[in-house]
């Protein structure tokens, strides 16, 4: 019975060849490359605090067998290719949108995906999108400001 | 989880094989979603399972059919009917439905296919493709057959479909001169699995109901007709009186059960409400 297999993804940009036990999920193998910023929290896909881009899209990393990431591209809150704090990273600090900071790692990644489908999203639409992200210091108020901020920030650098 | 084995076949007849031919019976995994909670909380512990993720991209297509009727692959995800046009054009209600069916995330990975063979009388589709009139097309080796959707399930957590059985498509009818609309009552987030899911197909001419089809769901073991309350409908024109009617009728034809989202009385209750908001929902169907 063979329960293992070699993959190779590229990881926030860096290839990278793994044997991962095929009923692993894809925090358990970011985790074994060192990477903590996508946790597993309420590890149903509730939570959205082991959210990973998978090919550009978000995933429950904690619901997504690593060996489907085989050849793919994956990208977690690690990757910062100009080695700075993003439009959307700057607003949370600005607003204030964490407590704790747990649940943060999800929401960034989240609300680059929302403003990257939408420049200008209204409260309903923030609300909406980000209904599966939990923060348990119950920032939300401060988070959707800080949506507002970033998406502010990203028409004024285009 | 436990260790398993993992096929990943490249087409969907190979895949349909697969699920029998290594003696013991596999099971058949697309986005996984709803497959790795169970496999978390140790409820499934597989020993093979076939991924259904390499198969012919042809199923993950969504086309309009002459007449103006929907051929949806089942490996299509949730998220490319949510955000497809045609799927808005053809029927608004599924549109509706997939906006509070779950989080973005698993939208993104969860498939149709998986959504409809899981068999959870909580997943929000199965109603309102029943009220839809909506079909399968299966593939499996003994050949093809189309079931109605509202066949496919025969109790909790159980369907119709055989070990070596896929859903390969579904098929919308037209929906011309038809209103609908799914109503989830939840409990806790919007999101939420539904304590109780209304759908309500209505086929109408002038102000008159000539056609009705009414499925409750989330407090049943399967989506389930209610044929007393749709005939309350029947040459109609729903009114405040005709909706106080139709809600009795759903209250008495038909036993709800409880689960944690809600107790049977309160479900019964809410049904009774909710028939009639769905009905009113129907009639302003519009995204």
């Amino acid at each position: 019975m063979n329960t293992t297999r070699t993959i190779t993804f590229t990881l926030n940009g860096a290839p990278v060849t793994t044997t991962v036990g095929l009923h692993q999920h894809l925090v358990e193998v970011l985790h074994a490359q060192g990477l903590t910023g996508a946790r597993e929290a309420c590890a149903q896909g509730l939570c959205g605090c082991c959210t990973v881009l998978v090919n550009g899209i978000a995933v429950s990393g904690c619901l997504y067998l690593a060996v489907f990431a085989d050849k793919a591209d994956v990208k977690t809150i690690e990757y910062s290719p100009e080695g700075k704090l993003d439009a959307v990273q700057e607003s949370f600090i600005e607003c204030g949108a964490f407590q704790c900071g747990y649940c943060t790692p999800g929401f960034v990644l989240m609300v680059r995906q929302l403003l990257d489908e939408q420049l200008d999203p209204s409260d309903d639409d923030i609300k909406h999108y980000l209904a599966g992200n939990l923060c348990r210091c119950a920032t939300y108020p401060e988070v959707v400001k800080a949506v507002k901020l970033a998406a502010k920030k990203r028409k004024v650098a285009a | 989880m436990t260790p398993f084995e993992l096929a990943e076949p490249r087409s969907l007849r190979e895949a349909a094989v697969l699920l029998t031919n290594g003696g013991e019976p596999a099971h058949a995994i697309a986005g996984g979603t709803a497959l790795m909670l169970m496999m978390k909380a140790g409820v499934f512990q597989p020993k093979r399972l076939v991924s259904l993720r390499a198969i012919e991209p042809q199923h993950s297509e969504i086309n309009v059919l002459p007449g103006g009727g929907l051929r949806i692959g089942a490996m299509a995800t949730l998220r490319s009917l949510e955000r497809s046009v045609l799927v808005k054009q053809a029927a608004p209600v599924i549109t509706r439905t997939l906006k509070t069916l779950s989080n973005v995330r698993v939208r993104n990975v969860a498939t149709l296919g998986g959504h409809l063979a899981h068999g959870d009388p909580h997943m929000d589709l199965p109603p309102v493709l029943t009220a839809l009139g909506a079909h399968v097309r299966t593939l499996s080796p003994a050949g093809e057959r189309t079931l109605a959707v509202g066949e496919v399930y025969t109790g909790y957590y159980e369907t119709c479909l055989a070990d070596d059985e896929l859903i390969a498509e579904l098929i919308v009818p037209p929906q011309t001169g038809w209103r609908s609309a799914y109503f989830k009552i939840t409990t806790r987030a919007a999101d939420d699995w539904p304590t109780l899911g209304i759908a309500v197909a209505l086929r109408m001419e002038a102000n008159v109901v000539r056609e009705a089809r009414l499925v409750v769901s989330a407090a049943t073991n399967t989506p389930t007709r209610l044929s007393a309350a749709a005939g309350v409908l029947l040459g109609a024109t729903p009114d405040a009186a005709i909706l106080a009617r139709c809600g009795d009728a759903a209250f008495a034809e038909v036993e709800l059960v409880g689960d944690v989202h809600g107790s049977a009385p309160y479900k019964q209750e809410l049904l009774r409400v909710y028939v009639a908001r769905a009905i009113r929902g129907a009639l302003v169907d519009r995204l």
